[in-house]
């Protein structure tokens, strides 16, 4: 110690030199450029959050008084009597464990084929992508019409092939699958993730199997699906935490009631009657806060099983 | 020296009364947030027209609103530290925001204006707006009018043996008509003769033709599980069924399709007898002029009755869904809501305001002067009927809690259409799951 303070204050100094300061000007640009993002994660993301939790404990309705304190009374009612919570619970599920795979398998299938050395790959990847960035209210009019029983084109082409017509929005067996086919369509934000990761694979390692005489089969599943498992791995997250929060697509086509036998009360769209239907600000706040700890879950469960299932060429 | 400077003193002391004087007389902006979309808009910027003609110094912005997220928009709104003047919401939502606190009752606006609301209302229209004795804002439209009448097509209608002299009165009458008319086929109903509807509004419209009742008249106790409502949800579906091919058939006809579009059913002579509210009359005169020109080939009449009930009568109901009125929140400086009120008050009361915006539209105004005006007679041809109709209207008392009421009721007669559950068993858990609700808002 007293070396280091020998050694900084030199020799034949009267005055010690400060010590550096880890806040010093280096460090000081650097969280100005971040501050933006630092005030937008406290204002929009940490303190709606914190003041969720709060409400969650309230009996908050609507306006600016400050509500009563109920304490976890909300969240009692959610799992022990309010079984629109359970059914909701359930149609997100159904909706989840179907659409983020067939999502998924649609992207990459499309990526894949994207990947190779075609004539007009550029024109095939905007026309793929341009389902993603069209608003998802107009997505879910343009599907309302698609799935209408008598003028729908998906009816249509199931008569052309000696199928009966499905009642897609009225039948409650079909409202949830009718959901998930308008879902799968939205693959494009996905595909170009996994186009990212599939053009960071090493071409020297095809070079390699060719060599080896690896068949096309051979290389997509030693090779390619391998080393794309850090884009499926984020793909999945991302799958998921989306999937939960399905609301727009139902809202449009369904509306607040769920349709049918309340088939399509998704989770967020009983979450919006609570909050602004009902005006039980609170209990909407225990069940946004209840998806939170949902979405946690599944995230930490997908995140502690990745090291058995993803590889990274380093 | 001292003279210029005692005058520049006064003059500036002068300059700035003068200014002061001139920031109390600024002009006032009242931001008017309503739903009044489509050809409506035109017709409320001339009523506001006729509103600047007799107060300039008031402003007022038209902010017309899309219909999505209808409910968060008006709820956040409200809430905000920075309200609109003035916002259109259904019954529901005022007494709910009444009951919160949030919006200014007007009664004491009322009585300063010297306007008597009950000599100049229909009382079912302003009881409507009142809670728990105070009045928070004039309606517009009228909450009747919403069930109490059906449209039908003149040549559809004569294929059951019913004409323009001899109307389907009755449940039994409507079966006839289904029979007849209804064409269905591998795709769904192609042409429909009537539709009981399949919702907890229709079943509780329906209620109210066979001498049932959904609640109490002090709102606190539920009846629409009696033996007449059983009845009627029974005769629903049965409806249902058996003449429209299931429920699945008849919700799937009016998919994808609105009546402010000129492909609406009814505009291509698709449904003999259509069960709407009188906001159609305007769009049937926008989407269908030459239907609405040719009095032969349409006509209003009163909803149906149950025939095998002798106490069952027509009526329509009230209250039960819009009923919208304007309400002020309160967070506002007093001038904007001293100018909010006062174009409340003309948009409610005046014959340049509400009046000639319901006029345009063909459609009753819950002003009763407004309504014997003679020039209706010419702008709607049916105008008797609607008169008659409104007559005919029952209103429902209601609760901040009613949406959650609603929205039981609905799945419940939907586990009924479904097979899931008979009528009785389903009204009663719904009866039971709401009266819980209702005894809970009352204990507090």
């Amino acid at each position: 110690m007293a070396q280091r303070i020998a050694a900084l204050v030199g020799p034949g100094t009267s005055r010690p030199r400060r010590l550096p300061s880890k806040f010093n000007r280096r460090y000081w640009i650097g969280y100005l450029f971040i501050a933006p993002w630092l005030v937008s994660l406290l204002w929009f993301d940490i303190i709606p959050f914190i003041a969720n939790l709060y409400l969650s404990l309230t009996d908050y309705s609507v306006g600016l008084k400050i509500p009563d304190w109920v304490g976890l009374q909300n969240y009692a009612t959610l799992f022990t009597e309010d079984d629109i919570f359970f059914k909701s619970l359930y149609n997100t599920t159904y909706y989840l464990v179907f659409s983020v795979p067939f999502r998924l398998a649609a992207a990459l299938g499309i990526a894949l084929l994207i990947n190779t050395k075609v004539r007009g790959r550029g024109f095939f990847r905007t026309v793929f992508y341009i389902p993603s960035v069209v608003p998802i209210v107009a997505t879910a009019v343009i599907f309302a019409g698609i799935f209408h029983s008598r003028y729908g084109v998906l009816n249509h082409l199931l008569i052309l092939v000696g199928l009966d017509p499905i009642r897609w929005l009225s039948n409650p067996q079909w409202i949830k699958p009718s959901i998930i086919i308008m879902s799968v369509w939205g693959f494009g934000a996905q595909m170009v993730i996994f186009l990212a990761g599939l053009q960071a694979i090493s071409g020297e390692l095809y070079e390699a199997a060719d060599i080896d005489g690896a068949s096309g089969v051979h290389k997509l599943f030693k090779i390619t699906l391998p080393l794309i498992t850090p884009s499926v791995f984020f793909n999945l997250i991302i799958g998921i935490i989306q999937g939960f929060q399905v609301f727009t697509q139902a809202y449009v086509m369904i509306g607040t009631n769920g349709g049918a036998l309340q088939s399509g009360l998704f989770y967020v769209v009983y979450l919006y009657n609570n909050a602004f239907r009902y005006f039980k600000m609170g209990y909407a706040s225990a069940m946004a806060f209840v998806l939170f700890l949902i979405i946690l879950c599944f995230t930490v469960v997908v995140n502690y099983t990745s090291k058995h299932w993803i590889y990274y060429q380093d | 020296m001292r003279r210029r400077m005692s005058g520049l003193v006064v003059a500036t002391s002068v300059c700035l009364a003068v200014l002061a004087t001139n920031v109390f007389a600024a002009d006032v902006t009242v931001k008017f947030m309503n739903w009044w979309g489509g050809e409506r808009v035109d017709m409320m910027n001339e009523v506001i027209t006729n509103f600047n003609k007799e107060h300039p110094e008031i402003i007022v912005e038209n902010l017309v609103q899309p219909w999505d997220n209808r409910e968060e928009v008006a709820a956040t709104a409200i809430a905000s530290s920075e309200p609109p003047s003035l916002i259109m919401v259904p019954r529901v939502e005022t007494y709910k925001f009444a009951y919160e606190g949030l919006i200014l009752p007007i009664t004491d606006y009322v009585k300063a204006s010297g306007i008597d609301p009950d000599e100049m209302f229909y009382a079912g229209e302003i009881n409507n707006q009142r809670w728990d004795g105070e009045l928070y804002s004039f309606p517009l439209p009228t909450a009747g009018g919403i069930t109490g009448q059906y449209l039908y097509n003149t040549d559809l209608l004569t294929q059951a043996g019913f004409d323009q002299e001899n109307l389907p009165k009755t449940w039994q009458d409507m079966e006839k008509v289904a029979e007849a008319v209804t064409m269905a086929d591998k795709l769904g109903i192609d042409i429909l003769g009537a539709d009981v509807g399949t919702t907890g509004e229709a079943f509780v419209s329906w209620l109210y033709t066979n001498n049932g009742k959904m609640v109490s008249d002090d709102a606190k106790t539920l009846l629409f599980n009696s033996p007449e409502g059983v009845e009627t949800l029974e005769w629903m579906v049965n409806f249902t069924n058996t003449y429209n091919g299931g429920v699945e058939n008849v919700r799937e006809f009016w998919e994808g399709v609105r009546d402010t579009n000129a492909d609406w059913p009814y505009y291509t002579d698709r449904v003999a007898m259509w069960f709407t509210n009188v906001s159609a009359f305007g769009h049937l005169k926008t989407h269908d002029a030459d239907m609405w020109n040719d009095t032969s080939k349409w006509g209003v009449a009163l909803r149906p009755y149950n025939g095998n009930n002798p106490n069952a009568a027509s009526h329509g109901i009230s209250g039960l869904s819009f009923a919208w009125g304007y309400v002020i929140p309160k967070n506002q400086p007093k001038e904007v809501l001293d100018a909010a009120y006062t174009f409340l008050q003309f948009l409610g009361t005046n014959e340049s305001g509400g009046c000639q915006f319901l006029f345009v539209q063909g459609r009753p105004s819950p002003v009763k002067t407004c309504n014997e005006n003679s020039a209706y007679y010419e702008a709607n041809p049916y105008w008797e009927e609607v008169m008659a109709s409104l007559d005919s209207d029952v209103s429902i008392p209601v609760t901040p809690v009613q949406s959650q009421i609603n929205d039981i009721l609905n799945a419940a007669v939907d586990e009924v259409f479904f097979g899931v559950k008979t009528s009785k068993e389903a009204l009663d858990e719904a009866a039971a799951k709401s009266q819980k609700i209702l005894d809970e808002f009352w204990a507090k």
